[in-house]
This record gives C-alpha cells, structure tokens and sequence, in this order.
C-alpha cells in the first residue's frame, strides 16, 4: 500500500499547505478566508461527486442527503453535549450509515431511475426534518431550524484548517482510490459492466464502497460547513444547490479528471466572490458554462488541456525529465 | 428494351465505428430487375443495405440513384426519394395495429397521397392483412408478419426496395407465398433488390446476382452464369 | 355512517387533485415515453409557464387561462428549440450529458425566476380561482375542479393526436423503434423536436393550472419534478391514460395519507410511495416492460 506521491514531488505541494495554513494567521480579510474554506469544502464535495459519477457511473443526485445529515448531526449533538470533535466523526459516520441504508432500494435502479431515485431522498429528508424537532421546542421562532449550541472551542481559524484538511484529503482520497485495485475495478465496470461482473469483479460492492466513502467525505464536509455556518435548517442544507454546485464544479473542470474538480471548483468560488451582492446571477452564469461546456467541451478545462501538446511537455518537466 | 440504371453503388468503403465492414464494394441495378446479394452471415450484406437506405454512410465512394448522388443523404430523404427497406426481423411495430402499421410506411409526402392507391394493392397481394387489418402486430404469426413488413415496404411508394432476409425462420411454403406476392410487385414496376440465405432459393428467383464475402464482392453476374460457376458450385452446392 | 361522510371529502379532493398532477406528469410522460429522457428541469418549465401566466396577469390584467394563447406556443417553441439545439446535440455526447444540461437550464430557470419575481409566494388568483363549488354537502375548490377538467381534455386530445395524426404515429413509432421509424422515412430528429415541443405545450396548460390551484416559488420545481416522476412511473411510462389514473392515484395517496396519517406529513409519504413504486416496479402499472 504505497502512498501516492504528487506530481513534481512533496515540496510545492507542501509549501502551499502551509501558505494557506498561515493566511488566518498573518491576518488575511475574514472575505477571503471565507472564499478559500469554501472552496475547501466545495473541492471535497466536487471530487466525490467526480467519484460517483465521473469514475463509478453513477449518477447520484443524493449528495445534499450526506451534507446535510452531516451538519444536522453535528448541530443536534452541540445541544446533547457531544464534544464537536465526536460530532464530526459522528456527522461523517450518520451520513455513512444512511448511505448504506439507502443503497438497499436505491441500488436496484439503473440509469434514470437512480438518478430520480436519489433525488427524490434529500426531499425527502427536506421533509423530514422540517416535521422532526429531535431535541428541544422553540428555537429560532418555531421554525425547523437550529442554532449551533457551541463549538467547543474551535475558533474560525480552526474550522478553517478543518476545511483545508477535508479538502486536501479529498484529492489524495481521489488519487489513492484511483491508483487501487477499486479504481481500477471500477474502470472495468465503466468500461462494460457485464464483462466486468464476468470477469469476477463484484461490481455491487465496488459501487457501494464509493457510495460509502462519498457519504463519509460529504458528510464530513457538511459537519464543517454548518460547523462555520452555525445555523441549519432544512430547506437549505438538503437543498438541490449542493448537487448543481457539485455538477458545475466538475463539469467544466473536468469529469473524470483528478484536477478537474479543483478547477470547477475554484471558478465556482470565483464567481460567487465576483457577485456576491447578486447571487442569482453567478448562478445562472454557472448554468450557462455549464450547458456550454456539456456541449462545446464535455471533457471540461483539464480533458481539453490534456489534449493539448503544451501542457504535455509542461507535466514532461514537472517531473523532471 | 434498354433498362435504365436505377442504383449505381460505386466503390463504397463502409466502417462501423472503427472496424471496416465493406471494401471497394460497387454494384449495378436497373430499373425493374431482380437482384440477389449473397453471402454468409458476416459478408457484410445487412451494412451494404443499410448503407444504401442511408441508415450508415460510406467513408469512400459514393451512391448514385436514378443518376443523383445520394451519399449523403439522411434516411428519411432516402426514403423519399424511392428506396425502401424491409429489415432483417420484419421490424413491425408490436402494439399498433396492422392498418396503423401499414399507414406509417406511407409516412413521406409522396407517399401520403398515394396511400389508398397504396393500401388497395398491398391488401390484392395480401388479403390475409385484410383481414387481420384491425388486430395489433404482435397478434401476427411469423409469416403474416413478413406480409405486413413487405406491405408496409410497399406504401412507401418506392421505386426500388430492399430486402433483408425475408425468408428467416419461416417454412419453405410461405416462403414460396411470399416469393410469389414479390414477383407481383416487380411485375408493377418496382424493382427488387433482396438478400437471401437460401442460395438456391435466391438464384431461382433473381435474373442478377452479387456474392458478398468479407465485405467484398467475389462474384456477380447473371443468375445462370454463377449456377455454373465452379466456386459457387464448390462453396454453396457443394459439388 | 360519518366515517364514510368524512372519507368523502379526501376521496373526492384527491381525485381531483390528480388531475392536476396529471397534468403536469403528462409532458414529462410524452417526453420520457418518447426519447427515455428525464427532462429535469420539467418543473422549472411548469413554474415558467406560470410565472408568464403571472406576469400577463399582473401587468396586462390578461386572464391566466387566455393568456395561455400566448404561454403555449411560447412554450412550444421554448421545447422545440431544446430538444432541437440542445438535447438532440447532448444524446450524442453521452448518457449522462442530457440530464446534466437538463440540470443546467433548471440553475438558470431558478435563479432567473427568482430574480425577476423574489423568493415571495406567488399565487395565480382571478375570480374564479377561489370560488368553490358544492356537490352533495360538500363544498371543494373550484380550482381543483378545473384542474379536473383540464386534465381529461389534455389527456384525450393527446391520446387521440398519437392514435390519429400522421405525426403522432411518427411520435409513436420513433418511440419504440428509432431504426424502423427512420426507414419509414420519419425524420426522427424533427419527430423529437416536436414531441418535446408538445410536451413543453402541455407543461403550459398544467403551469397555469398549478398556479390557480396552489401558491408557487421560483424553487418548487423540484418537489413538482418528482411528483411528475411519481406520477409517470406509477402510470407507465408514454401512456397517456396511464399517466391520467397514475395522477388520480397519486392525489388519493396524498389525501389519504394527509386523512390518515398526518396531514402535514402528506408530502413526505407522496415521496415515500414514490420511491417505494420505483424500488418494485419501476415501468409502472400500466407501461410496457422496457426491452433490455
């Protein structure tokens, strides 16, 4: 089990960790801190959609379901005295295990009927949460919503740095699966499924597994927003936005790419902090890239970069040939 | 009695996606012929229709009908223009009815006009669809089903028409029938462009014959040339 | 005896109720029927179609049900440019590429609705539309009844344009079997541009009949979505009757559900059927089994 080096080495990889590490510290604008722990946050949320339907197939619309479980879970465990360290594991293990719970009927569908099926569950689970008050009575005027109780001492400096680390997790997580006996089972199946079930592989498990670990990460990545955001409520954090940002994101980076999702990502990031006053229309920019990228280039910014012979010879010299 | 050419296939090269599946084929027929085209199962017969109907078109050479080129065409346009196909497995629409069925084959401009004209031959042909004109296509035994394909070939006016295996899995008396309905629809004119396992079976119904194997033409000429010719002798007579 | 009295009201509510349910599903049916496309973005369109009805109302005092004159061709066209331009182009990129542009013109739709007309409620309400009417004891919103009617006339003429018109037949037989239908001499990429457009037409009829029933948001296409989805796979796929009584049925679940279980709850169990239905049979009760 090897761990998986980066192009070009440790050291750039690691000199930009700790520049982003630092920025909170030497005093950079709480904007831009906020932009870059979204982009954190969105990456991991990117990439495991890449791994769903970029490199598993499936074409899975239920990833708000993770999220938002993921930061009801840690927010519901502020007020029953669960450390916030807990409500993390817990939120990632929630999301985990409704996945897993979900996969029994939704597994049975194929094609469209996954992806309707696994839209329908964060609706559901819209609905669910706006009738169930797990703990308390009234909060914030009697709505569905909850206010984070503490955060246990995490300061946003810190829940910053969490950001980094599910975010830069999430890339590695990406690259190891990838270069593993999953990735490479799961190449098969997108390949032919049939074949690839003949050939032995147990395509169900291989599906399930990157179900889980996409639950586990998305989760995860919920608890740490709502962690920040200290407030959730229903409408928004089971809300179909997550997936569009998620689609987006990877759409125009790239699907099946590792640095795509990166690249989406960072554009998304990009044109929300451009027109943060009109949020609306950063949105509807997105849908445009989006239809146009699907249509004029589907293999997004890094398929078409592959392609391009520059970008060959500039790989050739990061790794040093 | 000069006979105009009605199809001219000139050289064509047809790939499906990368796998070549027809080289340098070129072949000839004149209006009101009948002509067999040969060959074992992955000769390559079926792609040389469908390439004629337009459903693929050629990397190399070119289709010419009654003298315009039509390489490029779109299906639908083929059809409009007088090429119809009656595909391999009959392709009948199961849950219409066989009279809805045989309305749809009149689908083109030219043809809608005609489709009483239409339908009263078809039904002189085939007074078994007639009668079952009402019940829906999967109500249809195998033979009754290739009725209605060729009927439904046949309302779309065509000048020329193209069939693929018509005889599969049906016994050799409704083959006979429907050999026979098919020189009634050469006598009006059209002229008949068929595939046919059954060697034999083809060159005592055609006048002109092509023997296709692996995506070339090996042999082609007048029915009674090829009966005496060594190979098909050898290859398909066993002699 | 009041047992059954009071089972009336839900029963009759619900029926009528799946009219416009079925209204709505009837678009998304005639599309997935016809091109096995989920056109997501299906209850953004809805919404369009009633946020233009709004828009004739509110600034020309133009009646929502006349101002369809103008909403359906306007939606023909929106549909025919889609499927034609956009979807036709994204079936060749592959399987997933429909759905994702689908989604892409959902953002936009959203987010331009919720631009022009805020986050607000809006509701479609002349006269008429909070009237109510009597049958027997009971009193029912006239609305639901126009629904009602709304969704027999839709679903019939549909049905007949299939079984009838040359391009309804084209419609059909594209549907089941592309190749042959392009022997036939069907343009098919034309047959789809207009089966979408049609379906588009349809989602016309039911925005409007939506907005006059209940209040609406720039993001309750979602919810509408899978209604219609629900609606589609409990009726059958491409069945026009199918989708009718799937409607019916759906609004019983959810007026049932509302009687018996919760009523605040009633969405809940709507989605809780239809993922249940998808799980066990998902061509539905009345669709043909697709062929593998």
């Amino acid at each position: 089990m090897t761990i998986p080096r980066p192009r070009g080495g440790w050291a750039p990889l690691a000199a930009v960790v700790v520049i982003l590490a630092v920025l909170p510290v030497v005093g950079v604008s709480e904007r831009w801190l906020l932009y870059i722990f979204l982009f954190f946050v969105y990456l991991s949320i990117a990439n495991m959609w890449n791994l769903l339907c970029g490199y598993s197939g499936l074409v899975c619309l239920c990833l708000p379901a993770f999220i938002g479980l993921g930061g009801y879970t840690l927010v519901i465990g502020t007020w029953v005295g669960l450390p916030t360290p807990l409500g993390i594991i817990a939120g990632a293990l929630v999301a985990a295990g409704f996945a897993l719970l979900i996969s029994i009927p939704v597994f049975r569908l194929k094609g469209i009927y996954f992806a309707i099926g696994t839209l329908v569950v964060p609706e559901a689970l819209k609905y669910v949460f706006f009738l169930w008050r797990p703990v308390g009575g009234a909060l914030q005027g009697g709505g569905a919503g909850y206010v984070l109780k503490s955060t246990d001492g995490f300061s946003t400096t810190d829940i910053y740095w969490l950001a980094l680390v599910i975010g830069f997790a999430s890339v590695f997580l990406m690259r190891f699966i990838l270069s593993s006996k999953l990735g490479s089972g799961l190449a098969a199946i997108r390949d032919n499924e049939r074949t690839a079930a003949i050939c032995g592989i147990d395509v169900f498990r291989l599906k399930l597994s990157s179900f889980i670990i996409a639950a586990l990460v998305t989760g995860i990545a919920g608890t740490i927003f709502y962690l920040r955001q200290a407030y959730i409520e229903p409408a928004s954090s089971f809300s179909i936005m997550w997936t569009m940002m998620a689609i987006v994101s990877v759409i125009i980076g790239g699907l099946r790419t590792e640095a795509g999702p990166m690249f989406g990502a960072m554009i998304v990031v990009f044109l929300q902090f451009l027109l943060s006053r009109y949020a609306g229309y950063s949105l509807i920019i997105q849908g445009i890239i989006l239809i146009g990228a699907m249509l004029a280039a589907p293999q997004g910014i890094m398929g078409f970069m592959g392609k391009t012979r520059s970008y060959r010879s500039l790989l050739q010299w990061v790794r040093g040939r | 009695m000069s006979q105009e050419t009605l199809l001219n296939v000139s050289m064509i090269d047809v790939f499906h996606g990368s796998l070549q599946a027809l080289w340098n084929v070129s072949l000839t027929i004149k209006a009101g012929e009948i002509v067999a085209l040969i060959g074992t199962n992955s000769s390559g017969k079926s792609t040389l229709l469908d390439t004629i109907s337009n459903l693929i078109h050629p990397a190399k050479g070119s289709i010419e009908f009654e003298g315009k080129s039509i390489t490029t065409l779109e299906p639908y346009e083929t059809v409009a223009l007088g090429i119809s196909q009656v595909p391999e497995g009959r392709g009948i629409f199961p849950d219409i009815t066989v009279l809805d069925n045989l309305i749809i084959g009149s689908y083109n401009r030219k043809a809608r006009a005609k489709r009483e004209h239409s339908l009263k031959m078809v039904y002189g042909l085939f007074p078994r669809l007639k009668e079952r004109k009402d019940q829906l296509g999967n109500t249809l035994s195998g033979g009754e089903q290739q009725m209605l394909a060729i009927g439904r070939g046949l309302m779309s006016a065509p000048k020329l028409m193209l069939l693929d295996e018509m005889s599969l899995g049906l016994a050799p008396l409704v083959v006979n029938y429907l050999y026979e309905a098919l020189r009634g629809i050469s006598g009006r004119g059209i002229t008949i462009f068929f595939v046919e396992q059954n060697v034999r079976r083809s060159l005592a119904e055609a006048e002109r014959a092509y023997i296709l194997e692996g995506g070339r033409v090996v042999l082609s000429g007048p029915v009674a040339e090829l009966r005496e010719e060594e190979k098909v002798r050898k290859a398909y007579f066993g002699i | 005896m009041t047992d059954l009295a009071d089972l009336a009201t839900p029963i009759v509510m619900g029926v009528l109720l799946g009219g416009l349910y079925a209204l709505i599903a009837m678009g998304l049916s005639l599309v997935f029927g016809v091109m096995k496309l989920i056109n997501v973005a299906h209850g953004d369109l809805v919404l369009f179609s009633s946020y233009f009805a709004y828009a004739a109302m509110a600034l020309l005092g133009i009646d929502p049900i006349l101002s369809l004159l103008m909403g359906m061709p306007l939606l023909f066209a929106i549909g025919f440019v889609i499927q034609k331009y956009l979807m036709k182009r994204a079936f060749g990129i592959s399987m997933e590429a429909p759905l994702l542009i689908a989604f892409g013109i959902s953002l936009i739709l959203q987010n331009v609705q919720q631009l022009t007309w805020s986050p607000m409620a809006r509701g479609l309400t002349p006269a008429y539309a909070l009237e109510s009417f009597s049958m027997g004891p009971f009193r029912f919103p006239l609305a639901y009844l126009l629904d009602f009617i709304a969704a027999l006339v839709v679903t019939f003429s549909l049905r007949e344009f299939l079984r009838r018109t040359y391009l309804g037949k084209a419609i059909h037989a594209a549907s089941q079997d592309k190749r042959t239908a392009l022997l036939m001499g069907i343009n098919t990429g034309r047959v789809y541009a207009f089966a979408f457009a049609i379906a588009m037409a349809t989602a016309a009829i039911s925005g409007v009949f939506l907005g006059l029933t209940f209040p609406f948001t720039p993001t309750s296409g979602v919810s509408f979505l899978i209604l219609a989805f629900g609606v589609v796979i409990i009726g059958g796929l491409g069945s026009m009757v199918g989708t009718f009584i799937g409607g019916m049925i759906l609004g019983l679940a959810q007026t049932l559900g509302g009687y018996f279980v919760s009523a605040t709850a009633q969405m809940l169990i709507l989605y809780i059927i239809v993922l249940v239905v998808l799980a066990v049979r998902p061509q539905g009760l009345f669709g043909r089994k697709e062929r593998t």
